[in-house]
């Protein structure tokens, strides 16, 4: 059963790469008084090599990111997906009620579509996150443009957020993933669809029961 | 024939006798032989290019210097002729001075560092005007280092050093260094204070003290003591924020073209920043930053320069990095929380059908 397309799970592995690519240059400098952190440093060719990778692997995440923009809002395909992973009230009230279930006080859990809450979140939290990191990722490489118009500590205020902004996107994504499609028991130890693009209908039926539902009625299954 | 023997045996013996009692009084011979003409105040020669060589020298000269109770030619020991046929040669301090010596010179290897200087280096060249021992530590009156009255003494170094470093001498004279020094206080670095005392390299030579990546370095010996620092009010951190900066990080990995300490804050012309010559003092901020950032402007004056986001000090810089930081714990521990929860819940889907 088909969950990503081969253009998504292309997408998934670029957007993985270049992550990986800024955090391994991002934290090195972050924490360089780390003996490890400095063997990355002079991994990556020391500081002003370390610097152009990082700002290449960025250029290369933001045109993802407007790649993706640009495929959910135009494409036949990247439409319906953009339907199914729109954020709506009926998430929230899933959360809850799978919360309620979860602490025992609810009957039923929630039956979710093609893409849950959890999903919902990662997919979300990573998009505002690359979003809100290139800005002030951008103030600091332009630091002699941004100074004609910021003050001193405002950049320096920049490099604090930059840094943690990074480390919480860092740390949402491998936990986040490390649950979902790793460690959770019905798709342990790997959710194949980021290699195969496919996923077992017993999965889907168990975990998305609504979409399994959908896709039935279409006779797609 | 009974007497001539005893005639001769007399002499032999007041011979030996004399080899063994009269040669102090040959070398004070030697001495006076020397002030004959040396002695007198207005033996002087005129050089080619019209300075005046002074060539004055009396029994006086080597009074209370190390040096007391030598004799000139235990130095000057190729004079063997008055008048000299040739001009003496300039004295070789190495003939005593070694590790090893039998003239009860103290022990010292520091001419082996000296040869690798940029003086000995020089002189090696050829450059007549390099100095040589007696350049800095004097001729005639050389005194210990701990005495005041030593050209290589804390106080009178930087006079030494400036009467061929003329340029820096005077910029380094109003300095905070230089003025903390004359005022007598014993932890400012005169020259040798930062640039060694033999083993003085080029700033460009990477084995120098002051070479472009070991700047940091050397002004934290003293910059990230606490103890030194607070006598005078000024801050340790300096140091850590500096390494914990952009530039401090690609200094630490060898970039030559980074601003260190000195880049900022100047070399021998460092003034501390309310002085409004000093080139950290926020009016001249922007030219000290535009040396490096085209186009710096008033804005580079605002704000603390080094800045520790682990200090309460900073304001709202410290506390944005603790919002984030209990933003990421936070959100960690919601994470397994709900991932707990969620298998709980799981267990109990499971079990219901």
């Amino acid at each position: 059963m088909e969950r990503m397309s081969f253009l998504f799970r292309l997408q998934h592995m670029l957007l993985m790469v270049s992550l990986f690519v800024l955090a391994g240059t991002g934290f090195a400098l972050m924490y360089h008084e780390n003996w490890l952190a400095a063997a990355v440093i002079r991994l990556e060719g020391g500081v002003m090599y370390r610097g152009i990778i990082h700002r290449c692997a960025a250029v290369f995440l933001m045109a993802q990111l407007v790649y993706h923009a640009f495929y959910m809002l135009f494409s036949r395909e990247g439409k319906r997906e953009l339907k199914e992973v729109w954020l709506t009230r009926k998430d929230f009230d899933e959360f809850l009620q799978a919360m309620r279930f979860n602490l025992g006080m609810g009957d039923e859990y929630p039956r979710f579509g093609k893409y849950g809450y959890k999903e919902k979140f990662q997919y979300w939290g990573a998009t505002t996150g690359v979003f809100l990191i290139s800005v002030t990722g951008f103030i600091l490489w332009a630091e002699n443009f941004s100074m004609r118009f910021l003050p001193k500590f405002i950049l320096d205020l920049t490099l604090i957020i930059h840094g943690y902004q990074g480390l919480l996107i860092f740390v949402v994504l491998l936990f986040w993933h490390l649950y979902i499609v790793h460690l959770h028991p019905s798709v342990f130890p790997m959710n194949p669809a980021w290699l195969t693009g496919k996923v077992d209908v017993e999965w889907l039926k168990e975990e998305h029961p609504a979409e399994y539902e959908k896709l039935k009625g279409e006779g797609v299954i | 024939m009974r007497g001539k023997f005893l005639a001769a045996g007399i002499y032999i013996a007041l011979g030996v006798v004399a080899q063994g009692f009269w040669t102090p009084a040959d070398a004070k011979i030697s001495l006076e032989k020397c002030t004959l003409c040396h002695g007198k105040p207005e033996f002087r020669k005129i050089l080619v290019d019209g300075k005046i060589r002074d060539l004055f020298a009396t029994e006086d000269s080597l009074k209370g210097s190390v040096h007391e109770k030598k004799t000139c030619v235990d130095c000057h020991f190729d004079v063997s002729e008055i008048p000299h046929r040739q001009r003496p040669k300039r004295v070789t301090c190495t003939h005593c001075h070694y590790k090893g010596n039998a003239e009860g010179a103290p022990e010292s290897d520091a001419y082996l560092e000296y040869f690798g200087s940029v003086h000995g280096k020089a002189i090696a060249k050829g450059n007549t005007k390099a100095p040589l021992c007696q350049d800095c530590h004097g001729s005639h009156a050389i005194f210990k280092v701990k005495d005041p009255g030593s050209d290589v003494s804390r106080l009178s170094v930087a006079e030494t050093c400036g009467r061929c470093h003329i340029e820096i001498y005077a910029q380094y004279k109003t300095s905070i260094h230089g003025v903390a020094v004359s005022r007598g206080i014993a932890e400012a670095p005169a020259c040798t204070g930062c640039h060694g005392e033999h083993k003085i390299y080029a700033p460009k030579d990477p084995k120098s003290t002051v070479y472009a990546t070991h700047v940091a370095e050397q002004c934290s010996t003293c910059h990230a003591s606490v103890l030194i620092m607070s006598k005078f009010g000024i801050e340790a951190e300096q140091v850590a924020t500096y390494k914990n900066s952009f530039h401090g990080v690609a200094s630490s990995f060898g970039s030559r073209t980074v601003a260190n300490c000195a880049s900022c804050h100047g070399i021998h012309d460092i003034r501390p920043p309310e002085d409004p010559l000093s080139l950290v003092n926020p009016g001249n901020v922007p030219t000290t930053c535009g040396k490096c950032h085209p186009g710096a402007n008033p804005n580079f004056a605002l704000g603390k320069m080094h800045v520790d986001s682990h200090d309460k000090e900073s304001g709202i810089i410290y506390y944005t990095a603790l919002f984030f930081k209990y933003l990421t714990i936070g959100t960690m521990l919601a994470l397994i929380a709900h991932i707990f929860l969620d298998m709980y819940g799981r267990t109990r889907r499971l079990r219901g059908e």
